[in-house]
């Protein structure tokens, strides 16, 4: 994999529109993902044990450009300042980061493009807020994660089943991932002795999720929607899913590579409840999008890469999830291009995405203090303000309301009640089921 | 050194011993724990267990047979689009290059200092549907406004074909240059004509080079998979694909490995038949 400064893709083309048509980030997100996948190919069952973060993010910045965000700055010494009492009586225990020693050093993060606040530049203003207050860098990989089935695969399965670590301290991934990590017992407790944020902050609807009721290995990053994304200045106005299987677009639709959000948007269309999906509801629901794909209806199934497609005009509908219209493809988009995401009138998904740390991680405290740093409402804030996704931390509403009052208005952080009423998580299956289930998925799309 | 002078066998073995250790770790080995793998029963969650499960390998050439010779149609038009684009130039490279000959051979190499994935990543960018190529053209009116390049069979095949060139030319250039200028003077002499020569001489003295480079060409066309991802269509996937799902997404070790098996022996027959049919005498260690 490469390192992204490497590459000028700009050097490609001398077309300005085609340039920005696949920005170098999502080029290389795409080309790290599939670069994996031809490794992996290639020398057969094994996992690869060094995922190679392309982006070092974290950086000290030395010009001291990282944003303020008020006057909370301080408020981080303090986080360090305060000894836990009687820590010391476990001798076997690692350093506590934020109570004792504050502890340096780095940890490597993977995470999905479009979910964390950008700068110009390829800067991560929180991350590099983070590494100021903290002196713990960060080796952040936008884009390491595409879906959740193959960063499993990739990144996890193969050190994790022989009780290796992966070479990440952070992986953000999928509710029912973590809930799959946490039975096979291939997450690390988070420690949350000496937190000061985490899981104080924690909304409460996040806490009683039934595997993992203490939130003991799933810190909530974000929870978002999956509905239409499209190129309203293509397509017109659409707000049904029908239009996912209106041959009007034929070839110019992408959909998810996820089984629970294609299968979801699938079985609403057909008029089923996700959350309460039957075996004979999910043959149809595949059936469904077996006949897409066989009619040539769908030019492409990918994970997030879905927003290149976008982009570059290849594609003018897509299953999308709902920040990422927002954050990566509105700021981007041509003189010709409108893209809106729209929850379909029939209802869409709703999930979450969570912070862990995968077993035998070598910079798990590092990992914590930035968990407990995040919780922190004003860092929050300002990583939701930019992402557009639903935010599991208490008081970044308010925050996030007195950056920057319009917010309000932004339902895709703060989605309506009525936009809730219409909004399903996916069944939860037994492992077994879950299996046969992604394997008539992949038959249906063609592998 | 009299010792190895009495031993000249024992000397080759030596020689041999790197490589045939090499084969042993890196190839044989895996090829069995692949094989065994295949014969696997289970799942993910429960475990595997070996049980001997022949039956899988009919099982998954019924359920993927589409795959499989849909890989060997996009392989073999791969294959061909590349001699045809090829042979002219290693012909011309070797015959008409004179002076610039190494620069024109570095040329033909070039594009491998630039990764495979990101060249054809780029495809991505100049074949978008109103991108560098196509938006001149539709602008133009020369193409209708639905047409489109990339997610086609055409454009897997194409993508395989321009990856793969250098692997045909190369062979072609090496097997040309090889040829002694007098037996073309001799074939002058005796009233051949440009074509006679060319069909007479220059194309049986090529074959070595046309067999190599088709081979070097097909074989890994045929499983390659990130052309299919890359530039195709949910329709146009390639046996690696499925291969590469079968490992990486539905964690279904023995079908991945199985597929492998079948595309090994697929592409063994396919290659066995063909060196009888154009397989030449060099290749098979006969004397010319």
């Amino acid at each position: 994999m490469t390192d992204q400064g490497s590459i000028d893709l700009r050097a490609m083309a001398t077309d300005g529109k085609a340039v920005r048509a696949l920005s170098r980030r999502r080029m290389l997100q795409l080309a790290a993902v599939t670069g994996a996948s031809a490794f992996l190919a290639a020398c057969g069952t094994a996992g690869t044990r060094t995922p190679g973060p392309s982006a070092s993010a974290g950086r000290p910045s030395p010009s001291g450009s990282a944003p303020s965000v008020g006057p909370s700055a301080t408020a981080s010494p303090s986080d360090t300042e305060s000894p836990v009492p009687g820590a010391s009586t476990s001798p076997s225990s690692e350093p506590i980061q934020q109570s004792r020693e504050p502890v340096t050093g780095n940890f490597r993060f993977a995470n999905w493009v479009g979910y964390m606040d950008k700068a110009p530049g390829n800067r991560f203003p929180t991350l590099e807020r983070f590494t100021e207050e903290t002196g713990i860098t960060v080796e952040y990989s936008n884009g390491a994660v595409d879906d959740n089935e193959s960063f499993y695969t990739v990144d996890l399965e193969g050190p994790l089943g022989v009780g290796e670590p992966t070479g990440w301290d952070i992986v953000v991934l999928t509710d029912w991932m973590m809930q799959r990590l946490i039975a096979k017992g291939w997450l690390e407790q988070i420690d949350t002795n000496g937190l000061v944020n985490y899981p104080a902050n924690l909304l409460d609807q996040y806490r009683s999720r039934p595997w993992d009721p203490d939130n003991t290995y799933a810190a909530p990053w974000q929870s978002g929607m999956t509905g239409l994304g499209f190129d309203r200045a293509k397509t017109g106005d659409l707000d049904s899913l029908e239009a996912l299987w209106d041959p009007q677009f034929a070839g110019r639709m992408t959909y998810l590579s996820e089984m629970r959000d294609t299968i979801g948007l699938s079985a609403l269309r057909l008029g089923f409840d996700p959350a309460a999906l039957t075996q004979d509801q999910y043959d149809q629901a595949v059936a469904e999008v077996q006949r897409a794909v066989d009619e040539g209806l769908v030019r492409q199934l990918a994970g997030n890469s879905y927003v290149d497609v976008m982009d570059l005009g290849d594609a003018v509908l897509a299953i999308a999830w709902s920040g990422d219209v927002q954050g990566l493809l509105v700021p981007d988009q041509a003189a010709d291009q409108d893209f809106v995401w729209v929850l379909a009138r029939e209802g869409g998904m709703i999930w979450t995405d969570n912070m862990g740390i995968p077993k035998g991680a070598q910079n798990k405290a590092q990992a914590e203090a930035w968990i407990d740093f995040y919780y922190r409402p004003e860092v929050a804030a300002v990583v939701e303000a930019w992402v557009n996704y639903v935010c599991p931390v208490k008081g970044a509403a308010e925050e996030m309301l007195r950056l920057d009052p319009a917010l309000a208005e932004n339902t895709f952080i703060f989605p309506t009640e009525e936009m809730r009423a219409r909004l399903h998580e996916f069944v939860s299956v037994d492992l077994d089921t879950a299996a046969l289930w992604e394997e008539a998925f992949n038959d249906a799309i063609g592998l | 050194m009299s010792w190895f002078r009495r031993h000249p066998s024992a000397t080759a073995y030596i020689l041999l011993a790197p490589g045939i250790l090499y084969l042993l770790v890196f190839y044989l080995y895996p090829t069995a724990q692949m094989f065994l793998v295949s014969l696997w029963t289970g799942s993910p969650e429960t475990g595997y267990a070996l049980t001997g499960n022949f039956g899988i390998y009919p099982e998954a050439l019924a359920q993927y047979s589409e795959h499989l010779t849909r890989s060997i149609f996009y392989g073999g038009a791969a294959t061909i689009v590349t001699f045809l684009v090829g042979f002219p130039l290693a012909y011309f490279i070797a015959f008409r290059g004179g002076r610039y000959k190494s620069v024109l051979l570095f040329l033909v190499i070039a594009p491998f200092f630039t990764s495979f994935l990101l060249r054809t990543l780029s495809w991505k960018i100049i074949f978008a549907d109103n991108g560098l190529a196509l938006g001149p053209l539709k602008d133009a009116g020369l193409l209708p406004d639905t047409f489109r390049l990339l997610a086609t069979p055409t454009a897997v095949i194409a993508g395989i074909a321009y990856n793969f060139l250098p692997f045909m030319t190369l062979p072609l250039y090496v097997a040309l240059e090889k040829i002694p200028p007098n037996l073309l003077e001799a074939a002058q002499d005796l009233y051949a004509d440009g074509w006679q020569r060319f069909r007479r001489v220059t194309l049986p003295l090529a074959l070595p080079g046309v067999f190599a480079g088709s081979l070097l060409t097909f074989i890994p066309a045929v499983g390659d998979f990130i052309n299919a991802e890359l530039l195709g269509d949910p329709r146009s996937q390639m046996i690696g694909n499925v291969i590469q799902a079968r490992f990486l997404r539905v964690s279904d070790y023995p079908t991945g490995a199985a597929l492998s098996f079948i595309l090994m022996a697929a592409i063994i027959i396919g290659v066995l038949l063909y060196a009888r049919l154009v397989g030449t005498e060099e290749l098979t260690g006969g004397t010319t």
